[in-house]
């Protein structure tokens, strides 16, 4: 759920600079149940858990489970996005062309999408792969080219909308393949496929970033550039890397968003991008890199998908439901600051 | 310093080359005519058919179309129409953003001698003609089917467009109006979904949720968000119980109309309107007489006449 403990890996070990680090600091000893009560993980979940209580008891339909399959088959989208801005996040980063990415692959995956060309493989490794290589541009621009990760994948946001414009034309690309759709709308064993999907991406993401080296390196390289470069960690390919992935979670998301609504719009997911970072801080990870994880991303996901469900089941106006959302979600990273130190 | 210098020494040419262009411009009397045009948004598929509609007629009538994207922004739309008047265009044809917002570009154009058409939506400065459909007429054509189809009794959701903009705002009107008229058709929410499929879906699956068989009809304002409910209706295995009808006629709410899945939507002539447009606009340059307001009516898509409206 936390930081991941550096200590044990094994090539850091020997690595002096490393202690200075920001993760270091939050996790560096302790059993892991104390560990991840002080990671500031508590705070949030009593404000998820009063939100709940709160709106089971002003509609009985909440706490249904036809309601909650139907608020995580919501949140996959966005958890999908935030487990990926995680990686970007925790290397000091940020990626504001999340939005216009996943529009980019799911107009690429619909093209390649109509009924009885390819076998269903194809369009989504191609969702994927766009999104990927929109991530490795920017990682790259961003890393080797030094330009600041903002303006980097703010021009990507811009450019992979353009991108998105011309592929289609400006309309949507329809008439897709029931194979393909079925992505999006069906379930195995009672559990929607995008909620499937999300929980796949945010468990190996979470075993990725925990056990392996390269996930260790990206805590590092947040935490503590210099000392990182200095233990030999190759901070620039480490970078690429988090944005890659970071691209190709943004290219699913965008295949299941594409297979869910049955089209590629070239104008969705305008605001995701926001969407995915406030539910990755939310849940902890901090803005200026080397704190956070996969666990705390899937409650800010979690978070934020009960008030959107909340807010429409109570029929709160829409004018409204802006500022609630907005005083929500500071008020509950403020909390979670306050109890979690 | 030095590659700043440089682009700013490169610059200069451009301005004296453009500047001459921008002279030479309203010589001769037998040139081609040239029409400014300024479209709301290229991103949204009604307005891509009216730009290809107003294309087509420029090319048949041998005029010039110079046409700009305001991307939803007004203020872009004003500097564009400002741009038009420095360049001397002989008209305007202005697809507005907004009703007060984008305003000050139809005055602009009046101050500078420029005559403008509005099309699809209106400012509240008066321009020299529109072109257009009165929005109010679809929402209640659309409400007035849900009407007839619940026999004038039930529940019904509508999914309001961009709240503020000029369709949604009568798009809401023109549905509330036969709501007054149908007491026994009550309105159980209404809530907006930006014209986004991906939030209506998200919105209607709330709803199902919440009013679940209470839902006897939806109202989509536009095509988009009502395919997004329809969705979410047939996953959830409630779609034979549920009318639904959305505004617009895009590829996708037509093809869906033929399958039978939705039942109605409501076609606004985009060809029409930007055809129409562009003749107005040259009829005025050419001081031959034109119509100050031009309406185009929008009508019921259901799968009786379906046929029609599928090329």
């Amino acid at each position: 759920m936390g930081p991941a403990p550096v200590k044990t890996s094994g090539p850091m070990k020997t690595s002096g600079p490393m202690k200075t680090s920001g993760l270091m600091k939050t996790s560096g000893k302790g059993r892991p149940a104390a560990e991840w009560f002080r990671s500031g993980q508590v705070g949030l979940i009593a404000a998820l858990a009063l939100l709940c209580a709160a709106l089971s008891a002003a509609t009985p339909v909440f706490l249904t489970a036809p309601n909650l399959i139907n608020l995580v088959r919501q949140i996959s989208i966005n958890g999908i996005l935030a487990v990926g801005v995680t990686y970007v996040l925790l290397t000091g980063g940020v990626d504001l062309s999340l939005g216009s990415v996943a529009a980019l692959a799911g107009v690429v995956a619909a093209r390649f999408a109509h009924p009885g060309e390819y076998p269903v493989v194809v369009p989504v490794a191609m969702g994927i792969a766009t999104g990927a290589c929109c991530g490795a541009i920017s990682g790259v621009v961003a890393a080797k080219g030094r330009v600041a990760p903002f303006i980097v994948t703010l021009g990507m946001m811009t450019a992979a909308r353009g991108t998105a414009l011309v592929l289609s034309g400006g309309r949507p690309v329809s008439g897709l393949s029931e194979a393909f759709t079925r992505i999006g709308g069906s379930a195995i064993g009672g559990v929607p496929v995008p909620i499937l999907v999300f929980f796949a991406v945010a468990l190996a993401s979470h075993l990725f970033l925990k056990n392996l080296k390269p996930g260790r390196y990206i805590y590092a390289v947040g935490g503590n550039e210099n000392a990182a470069r200095a233990s030999g960690v190759g901070v620039a390919g480490i970078k690429a890397l988090a944005y890659t992935i970071c691209g190709s979670s943004a290219g699913l998301a965008g295949v299941v968003l594409a297979s869910r609504i049955t089209t590629g719009q070239p104008n969705a997911g305008v605001g995701y991008e926001l969407d995915a970072i406030a539910a990755a801080v939310i849940g902890g990870t901090s803005l200026s890199g080397g704190v956070g994880g996969v666990g705390g991303t899937i409650l800010g996901s979690l978070f934020m998908g009960v008030i959107n469900n909340g807010l429409d089941l109570l029929n709160v106006s829409s004018y409204y439901q802006q500022i609630v959302k907005g005083l929500i979600i500071v008020g509950a990273v403020w909390m979670d600051r306050r109890h979690g130190r | 310093m030095k590659p700043t210098r440089r682009a700013m020494l490169a610059g200069l040419p451009v301005i004296v080359v453009s500047s001459s262009c921008g002279g030479r411009a309203p010589r001769s009397e037998s040139r081609r005519i040239v029409i400014g045009v300024s479209l709301m948004n290229l991103s949204n598929e009604f307005i891509v058919m009216l730009d290809r509609s107003m294309e087509a007629k420029a090319r048949e009538l041998g005029v010039e179309l110079l046409v700009n994207d305001a991307q939803r922004d007004a203020a872009t739309q004003v500097r564009q129409v400002e741009n038009f008047v420095v360049q001397k265009v002989d008209a305007i044809v202005l697809n507005p953003c907004e009703v007060e917002a984008s305003s000050p570009a139809v005055d602009k154009a009046v101050a500078g001698g420029i005559p403008v058409v509005n099309v699809n939506s209106e400012t509240r400065s008066a321009p020299t003609a529109f072109v257009g459909s009165s929005d109010e007429e679809s929402g209640r054509i659309a409400m007035g089917y849900i009407a007839e189809r619940l026999g004038g009794r039930g529940n019904v959701v509508m999914i309001d467009g961009f709240m503020g903009q000029a369709a949604q705002i009568k798009r809401d009107q023109g549905a509330r109006e036969i709501l007054a008229k149908n007491p026994g058709v009550r309105l159980l929410a209404a809530q907006t979904a930006d014209w986004d499929r991906a939030k209506a879906m998200t919105l209607m699956e709330n709803w199902i949720q919440s009013y679940g068989a209470r839902i006897g009809a939806v109202f989509a304002q536009n095509d988009e968000m009502a395919m997004g409910a329809l969705i979410a209706l047939e996953q959830a295995k409630r779609k034979d119980k549920v009318v639904v009808a959305g505004v617009d006629a895009i590829a996708d709410a037509l093809q869906a109309v033929k399958n039978g899945r939705l039942d109605a939507t409501v076609f606004q002539d985009a060809a029409g309107q930007g055809a129409k447009a562009i003749e107005t606009a040259v009829k005025i340059v050419r001081k031959e007489p034109y119509d100050k307001e031009t309406y185009i009516p929008f009508q019921l898509v259901t799968r009786e006449n379906i046929a029609r409206f599928l090329s």
